[in-house]
């Protein structure tokens, strides 16, 4: 048997893979806060007791583009967008601290600040509660106060921060759930360590930064190169049956 | 099959849910006391297909694995509680919260749903009922020989009837306010119903307590924008062509397989 069967094969397969990162990469186009996932190809040669002829490709993803989405306004006073590099801490069901850069917020029943998505935003000491409020603000440094219910509405009452948090990039990876955390080999022994220098934009959502003409080129060459692989199948197919002829003429 | 159809796919779906929040806020353009609603997209969860960090050989790893996301989907449409504009309309019974709250409109089953629809009318017993002819919670009777229904900012509803010279107080209408008013359920009819992730309503007098004040002969117009929701219906409507453009062209390569192998 012609063992390039076996590489176009694996090949088309490694395409299909590769195609539903960048379809994925499409799907969240209007995710606030997304970040895209690269998607790579590596060789991988087969060693062993033989001459080395034979490297199979492997789909990968070597990292997410961390890089900001365009600012979108909203107005709305609980939409929080971060400003340059890091990321806002929340916590989710599972009580851990992870980080996202999708910062539309709710106050639910107990004054608890959420994204729309349920988990619990971090402020200074764990998640931030507010008291009843007629009007809250969220400052550029990520203060919030609050006009408390029935005051006076020009005694803003300072009632906690968000936590901002600027880890180095190459120690971050995105989870199975979407959002953003250290990588295992990089945790830290305690929590992240707040960063004072970061800004934030209220009123302002950041988009998603998933380039979506680049992710339909990349779909469409990928689907091109499948094409190829599978030629690859039938011409190694052609080759076993002119093989197989000239044998039947012996 | 091919897993970017199914991501896609997720895809397609959520940019459609989207178009009708869009299409719907539009819609409703000149409703009265309408808020806007927003989707929220969140991406799905993401499959590990190759640990990070798993041995290429016996003493080097590779440095990353493969992790492929699921497409995204729609977390839920939440209500934006924005002010709309005043509108001056000079009717007496038309009412305007300007601030938070809701007025309270008593349903035919007993209930009490919450409105920022102040476009009321008398019905023929003389009660202060909103178009749908659900009275006004507490109800307020306005006799028949009476005149120049005034409405006051804290609620307080006088008038002057026939026989009197000086006018009669009729009743208070009272707001409510909620902690998270995103939490409400909409019932339609400009109504919405409290639910548990609105809390309780907290009931109080206009103007008193954060909240806002009655203002008559004026109603809240919808605080849908145009603009705004043009320029998210183009480009939702592009994304949902991009999304289709990789069923076909996965399409075609299962075409193209099935055509060349076999």
């Amino acid at each position: 048997m012609d063992k390039a069967l076996y590489i176009g094969m694996s090949g088309a397969k490694q395409n299909m893979l590769s195609q539903q990162a960048h379809a994925n990469n499409l799907a969240n186009v209007s995710t606030t806060g997304f970040k895209r996932d690269f998607a790579q190809a590596r060789s991988m040669p087969v060693f062993g007791e033989h001459h080395p002829t034979r490297a199979y490709a492997m789909a990968e993803r070597p990292g997410t583009d961390l890089s900001a989405g365009a600012l979108m306004d909203t107005g709305r006073k609980l939409d929080v967008a971060v400003e340059g590099d890091g990321w806002l801490a929340v916590q989710n069901q599972q009580g851990e601290e992870v980080f996202t850069r999708s910062g539309s917020m709710q106050i639910d029943v107990n004054g608890l600040m959420r994204l729309s998505s349920g988990e619990m935003v971090m402020g200074n000491g764990g998640p931030v509660a507010l008291p009843p409020f007629d009007n809250v603000q969220v400052g550029a440094d990520g203060t919030i106060s609050v006009v408390p219910v029935g005051g006076p509405p020009d005694q803003l009452v300072e009632v906690d921060r968000l936590k901002l948090v600027n880890p180095p990039r190459e120690a971050l990876e995105k989870g199975e759930d979407g959002f953003i955390r250290r990588k295992a080999g990089e945790a830290l022994d305690g929590p992240e360590p707040p960063d004072a220098n970061m800004r934030v934009a209220s009123g302002f959502l950041e988009s998603s930064n998933v380039n979506a003409v680049e992710e339909m080129i990349s779909n469409l060459q990928l689907s091109r190169q499948y094409e190829m692989q599978v030629k690859i199948m039938t011409t190694a197919n052609e080759n076993s049956e002119a093989s197989a002829r000239l044998l039947q003429n012996l | 099959m091919h897993p970017a159809l199914w991501v896609s796919k997720t895809g397609l779906s959520a940019q459609d849910t989207n178009m009708s929040t869009i299409s719907n806020n539009l819609a409703n353009v000149n409703t009265t006391g309408f808020k806007r609603d927003r989707a929220v997209f969140q991406d799905l969860l993401y499959q590990i297909d190759r640990q990070p960090g798993g041995l290429n050989t016996q003493n080097s790893e590779l440095p990353s694995g493969l992790q492929l996301g699921t497409g995204v989907r729609i977390v839920g449409t939440t209500k934006q509680f924005s002010q709309g504009n005043l509108e001056v309309t000079e009717q007496p019974l038309d009412l305007a919260v300007n601030g938070r709250g809701f007025m309270q409109i008593l349903l035919p089953d007993g209930q009490i749903a919450y409105t920022r629809d102040g476009q009321f009318q008398l019905n023929a017993d003389g009660d202060i009922v909103n178009p749908d002819g659900y009275t006004l919670e507490p109800n307020i009777n306005v006799p028949e020989d009476a005149t120049n229904v005034t409405i006051g900012k804290d609620g307080t509803v006088s008038a002057v009837t026939n026989d009197q010279a000086a006018p009669v107080n009729l009743g208070e209408i009272t707001l409510v306010d909620f902690i998270n008013p995103q939490g409400l359920q909409a019932i339609g009819n400009n109504l919405y119903k409290a639910t548990n992730a609105s809390g309780d309503p907290a009931e109080g007098e206009p103007g008193i307590g954060g909240l806002g004040t009655l203002e008559q002969g004026m109603v809240e117009a919808s605080n849908v924008e145009v603009v705004e929701e043009l320029v998210n219906m183009i480009t939702t409507q592009r994304a949902y062509e991009m999304n289709s453009k990789v069923v076909s062209a996965t399409d075609q390569m299962l075409q193209f397989i099935t055509n060349n192998i076999g």
